[in-house]
């Protein structure tokens, strides 16, 4: 085994990008922004942010896919590439939604958290082993609970972090456990090791043990029902773009990090991805937390009236399509599960975004906040219908195509035969019940005249109105040209 | 300056952009919506003129840009585009002849409040007919051929207030459908027989070789090859978009939108996409030509359902009134000729046509809206007269369509193009009636022109807005003119001395002429007949004019029952409402009674089990977990703990809730795993 340090640094450029991007973006606050307006202080913070982030996918992209790096530590290959740029984006789209919207204090730190959790999902994106996995993990979370609490003064956001921060912990602790677990198994946190080793054990009680412990922390990340009730909280009381973030590459970094995991590292332990048959594997468990998520996450959207946290069950129920999606993804690779990962990210980045410029406006709440919205700005009524219609999966926006892919690719494993294809026909019916309290939304923002006391006029800040028309092109562009992501994948 | 193909796209994309622009533009922005629209069917004027030069380098290469749309199972979705002489000389027309009607929009549509959505629709439009010219994949060019349509039931309905022009909107939309729903049978059949909707794939698309023998070999139900059947069922999308006999019926009402959509959409241009659609898809409908036994040959069928729709057309162009709807019958008979000649085995004789056809038919158009504007929205005939005076750039620009479309020798495209066809139904050896059908037609087209000209520009005014008609202004004259020129310069391009078009779309670069009198026979018959024709008009309308709007009709009063049921247009309205409108009535109503007492019974028992789980969950979510958890959590409270009240008994009750998943989990993969 040869130990590159120069393919290593090679290799964690973008991360290097971020992280010093970070520290200039808190250089240049302490030093410089002292003395400037907060709005001035904020546009300088997003700018250079942005500026770190596409210097990392400019490298990102330039990495290469070279296969296994530092002795198996990181895998650079086309699924870390394309991960790597979509967390870069999603990211970089949060930033670019923050001048003109953020009204907190320290403006500079909240950009360079988010710089720091964008580190953490890139590292995500990479990882081939136990120990850089779990680092990169908690980077990411540890950041993600910084900037649910961000905003100090009010008692919902407190409340928010604190408990995405126990909850977070105990699945770290059960992460944890799981993968101390599985290096006594198998004597190795190398991926490629514990699977070698997986295939001359047989099942003991033991493993399963250590796998429902991943599992666990795998739902709490995915927010997958029952480990999903830290989510509702969360996305009510975080600021909106914390929430945004969490949505999105939170979520397209942990999928990824967990395929990697599941199928490379524990993938003898799976069972038989067809009939679910023969021995004992994590499929199985997989399957229920997807049918629970997608259940649990469709009706209960259906009663809620908050439009916060309507997304986060609407989140949940994607999140039971996405575990789909790593389900499938032995048969079709991951391309599908990606696809959907990303543009959900896309169309929930942007949705927030909306809610974050109608709150900055006035307070966004309850679904009935949106109320003329149409009247109130036409730019965010539109762009909040593309990004609803994508989440609802409306051809021919990329939500869609998301979704068929992913509902494909299950079926695609034994047809109607196994219980992937019954999850499958479960989504594609529950995706009618979503229509219901998406076109909810929509209503309101579209139909529904405002109450008199909020009929002013929305004044949309350029940069947000800029970047939420960019997603919602790039929602239709993908969705048109869906080959433009999937190919990516093509083996 | 030469366009590759890969930069293809860009001809379509402009105009959509221009559509998308035109959409956001507030009314207020008139200007911007027009420039924008102009701009953009200029620009891709250039480009299409770049495609041609192209295309013109190599003729006989179908030049293709073919790319993956999205995996669909196992298989790859592909689409693309192709440039060929077809392709680039539809695309050249319909961006030249579209840029002059737009100009001429501008100024008829200069009073109307909502302007710059007109431009928006009209750019939608434009672009839609694009994409389906330069489609190089059968589900690419029915996707913008349901564009075309979306595109032609918002203009035709551009007045919807006018129950009449919504009622035609619909009635266009629907009819075309059924015509639709054939186009889409043959298209999924042969995707399933084929693997592929690509038309050029270099070797392995569905109008190569290969696949058309593999297509013809094969028999289906009633002895017919899998080839015909299906080049039957794609016949039928033309037969709705194309106005064919049997579903004729919409496109005289589609005269209810805006004269210039008339001009571009039901005369120019959209309704050429059946003739377009099935000389693209020649290859597949000649298929089954060399097979001796099969009952009916595809080309067959088209060359029937021309010979009758070019009759029938001309027939009931006798006996309307209404200028927009004279020509609308002339224009569903000219397009019976170019289905005609696509029967009988010429499709460059129909493209020919179809191209001459284009200019000459948007001419007579724009230049009939030029009358209807300037006489206030009057487009009875017997209400105008005597416009020939006041309006004489109208006149002699309507006079050069009139003699282009009855194609009088020799100067006039028209005639050039029409005796292309009847020397290809002379030299068709299955039937000698399809000749005749044209022939009685080109005297019929002769008659009905030479009578619509007499009667709108001859004689005296009958009607308020004639009387005070004037010239129209020059955004309108000028488009006439130059369309007036192409009505009589397009015609050289394409004469039997020197067929420079005809062999361009063959793909050959050589051009063998010959001599006129090769053929003379029919010419000077066909010649004589149009004598006639224009005789008969003269003799019945131009000699003593009409001089009361109330006066009865010569002809009418010749043959009284025959003129009243050519003015009822053979009653084939009726027809169907007692028929096919009864049927769907019947049904619409049974579905409505389903409706209502089956299906929303169960549907609002559905709703109401899922709104009903939806609730008990977010109680049980919110009310029962964190109740129970909050009355736990009692003692811990009363001891003064930091947190308050709701955060602990939340977050405790989350966490038990993993604890207890986690046990769940472990136990279902050890029991359940089927050790």
């Amino acid at each position: 085994m040869t130990l590159s340090f120069p393919q290593l640094l090679h290799a964690l450029l973008p991360e290097a990008s971020l992280v010093l991007g970070a520290l200039i973006v808190l250089a240049v606050d302490l030093t410089i922004g002292r003395t400037q307006s907060p709005v001035r202080r904020i546009r300088a913070a997003a700018t250079l942010g942005l500026l770190a982030v596409t210097m990392a996918a400019w490298h990102a992209i330039n990495a290469g896919a070279e296969g296994s790096v530092f002795g198996g530590v990181l895998v650079l290959d086309s699924l870390t590439m394309a991960t790597r740029t979509g967390v870069l984006l999603l990211s970089g789209l949060t930033l670019a939604l923050l001048p003109g919207v953020l009204r907190l204090p320290h403006p500079a730190e909240y950009v360079a958290t988010i710089l720091f959790a964008t580190t953490g999902f890139t590292l995500m994106a990479a990882a081939q082993q136990l120990l850089v996995a779990f680092a990169a993990l908690e980077l990411a979370s540890l950041s993600l609970y910084v900037l649910a609490g961000f905003d100090k003064t009010r008692r919902e956001s407190a409340e928010a972090a604190l408990k995405y921060f126990l909850f977070g912990g105990i699945a770290a602790a059960f992460l944890l456990f799981g993968f101390s677990l599985l290096y006594g198994l198998t004597g190795s946190i190398d991926f490629m090791v514990i699977a070698e080793q997986l295939q001359v054990q047989r099942a003991t009680p033991l493993l399963v043990v250590a796998l429902v412990m991943v599992l666990v922390a795998f739902g709490f990340k995915a927010a997958a029902a029952p480990f999903h009730l830290w989510a509702p909280d969360a996305y009510q009381g975080a600021p909106p773009s914390s929430a945004a973030l969490i949505a999105s590459a939170s979520k397209l970094a942990g999928f990824v990090l967990f395929l990697r995991l599941f199928w490379h590292g524990l993938g003898p332990a799976a069972g038989s991805v067809s009939t679910f048959q023969g021995a004992p594997g994590w499929l199985p468990a997989v399957a229920i937390l997807a049918g629970a998520s997608m259940l649990l996450g469709n009706l209960a959207a259906l009663a809620q009236w908050n439009v916060r946290r309507l997304l986060a069950y609407s989140a949940i129920a994607h999140a039971g399509s996405l575990l789909l999606g790593v389900m499938a993804a032995r048969v079709s690779g991951p391309g599908p599960l990606f696809y959907y990962a990303a543009t959900y990210g896309l169309a929930t980045v942007g949705a927030f975004g909306v809610i974050a410029v109608v709150d900055a406006a006035g307070g966004c709440h309850k679904i009935s906040d949106l109320a003329g919205l149409q009247r109130r700005s036409p730019l965010l009524a539109g762009c909040l219908l593309f990004f609803i219609l994508s989440l609802a999966g409306i051809p021919p926006l990329a939500g869609f195509f998301g979704k068929f892919a992913v509902f494909a690719a299950a079926l695609r494993i034994n047809g109607l035969a196994g219980p992937l294809g019954w999850l499958a026909i479960l989504a594609i019916l529950l995706s009618a019940v979503a229509l219901y309290y998406y076109l909810v939304i929509l209503k309101q923002a579209l139909v529904t005249p405002a109450e008199p006391a909020q009929t002013r006029r929305i004044a949309v800040p350029r940069a947000a109105g800029v970047t939420l028309v960019l997603i919602a092109l790039f929602l239709l562009l993908t969705g048109l040209f869906p080959s433009l992501i999937l190919r990516l994948f093509r083996s | 300056m030469n366009l590759p193909v890969a930069q293809l796209w860009l001809i379509p994309a402009l105009p959509l952009l221009a559509a998308g622009i035109g959409a956001l533009t507030p009314r207020g922005g008139r200007r911007l919506a027009a420039t924008v629209a102009i701009g953009a069917l200029a620009l891709s004027f250039l480009l299409s003129v770049g495609a041609l030069i192209t295309a013109l380098a190599d003729p006989a290469a179908h030049l293709v840009h073919n790319f993956d749309w999205f995996e669909l199972g196992s298989g790859t979705l592909r689409l693309g585009w192709v440039l060929d002489p077809l392709t680039a000389f539809m695309a050249v027309m319909v961006t030249f002849v579209g840029l002059l009607i737009f100009i001429f929009s501008t100024g008829y549509l200069r009073a109307d409040a909502n302007f710059t959505r007109f431009f928006c629709f009209l750019s939608l439009f434009a672009a839609a007919m694009l994409g389906l010219v330069i489609a190089n994949s059968l589900l690419l060019l029915f996707i913008c051929w349901e564009l075309v349509g979306l595109a032609s039931y918002l203009l035709i309905g551009f007045w919807f207030h006018k129950p009449a022009a919504a009622a035609a909107a619909k009635k266009a939309f629907i009819t075309t459908r059924i015509g639709d729903l054939g186009l889409l049978l043959g298209m999924v059949w042969l995707y399933d027989s084929t693997g592929s909707l690509l038309f050029f794939d270099g070797g392995a698309g569905v109008l190569e070789p290969a696949a058309l023998d593999a297509l013809a070999a094969q028999a289906t139900i009633g002895g017919l090859a899998i080839s015909t059947a299906i080049g039957l069922l794609i016949f039928c999308g033309a037969v709705g978009k194309s106005g064919q006999f049997p579903l004729h019926v919409w496109l005289p009402d589609a005269m209810e939108g805006p004269t210039p959509v008339s001009a571009l959409i039901h005369a120019a241009t959209m309704v050429a996409a059946g003739v377009f659609l099935v000389a693209r898809v020649y290859p597949l409908m000649i298929a089954d030509q060399p097979l001796a036994h099969v009952p009916v040959h595809a080309l067959t069928v088209v060359a029937a359902v021309g010979a009758v729709t070019a009759l029938l057309g001309a027939v009931i162009a006798i006996g309307q009134y209404d200028i927009k709807r004279i020509l609308a019958f002339s224009t569903v008979s000219q397009l019976g000729y170019m289905m005609l000649a696509l029967g009988v085995g010429s499709w460059v004789a129909a493209i020919f046509h179809l191209l001459t056809h284009a200019f000459f038919k948007a001419l007579l158009f724009l230049a009939a809206g030029s009358v209807i504007d300037a006489a206030h929205h009057e487009q009875d005939l017997r209400h105008l007269g005597g416009l020939r005076g006041p309006m004489r750039i109208t006149f002699a620009t309507f006079a050069i369509g009139t003699m282009a479309l009855a194609g009088v020798p020799f100067l006039f495209s028209g005639f050039w193009s029409k005796e292309g066809i009847l020397h290809a139904a002379h030299g068709w050896d299955v039937s000698p009636l399809p000749l005749y059908a044209g022939l009685v037609a080109v005297v019929l087209t002769a008659f009905y022109m030479t009578r619509l000209v007499a009667e709108v520009f001859h004689g005296t005014a009958r009607g308020e807005g004639a009387a005070h008609a004037k010239e129209s202004p020059p955004t309108m004259t000028i488009p006439l003119l130059i369309l007036a020129g192409c009505a009589i310069a397009l015609g050289f391009l394409g004469t039997p001395a020197w067929p420079w078009l005809q062999a361009r779309l063959e793909g050959r670069t050589e051009i063998h002429g010959h001599s006129l009198l090769e053929g003379g026979g029919l010419m000077a018959l066909s010649i004589l007949l149009v004598a006639l024709g224009i005789g008969a008009g003269w003799a019945l309308y131009g000699r003593r004019t009409r001089t009361r709007a109330a006066a009865v009709d010569p002809l009418a009063a010749r043959i009284p029952r025959i003129f009243s049921a050519l003015t009822d247009r053979l009653w084939f309205d009726e027809l169907y409402a007692a028929t096919v409108g009864r049927l769907s009535d019947g049904t619409a109503r049974l579905a409505d009674l389903l409706d209502r007492h089956v299906w929303d019974g169960t549907i609002r028992f559905l709703s109401g089990l899922g709104l009903f789980a939806g609730f008990v969950n977010r109680d049980a979510d919110e009310d029962v977990l964190n109740g129970g958890f909050d009355a736990g959590s009692a003692g811990l409270r009363r001891g003064g703990q930091a947190y308050s009240r709701r955060q602990t008994g939340d977050a405790h009750g989350y966490l038990r809730v993993v604890a207890i998943s986690f046990v769940v989990l472990v136990m279902v993969i050890m029991l359940g795993g089927g050790q």
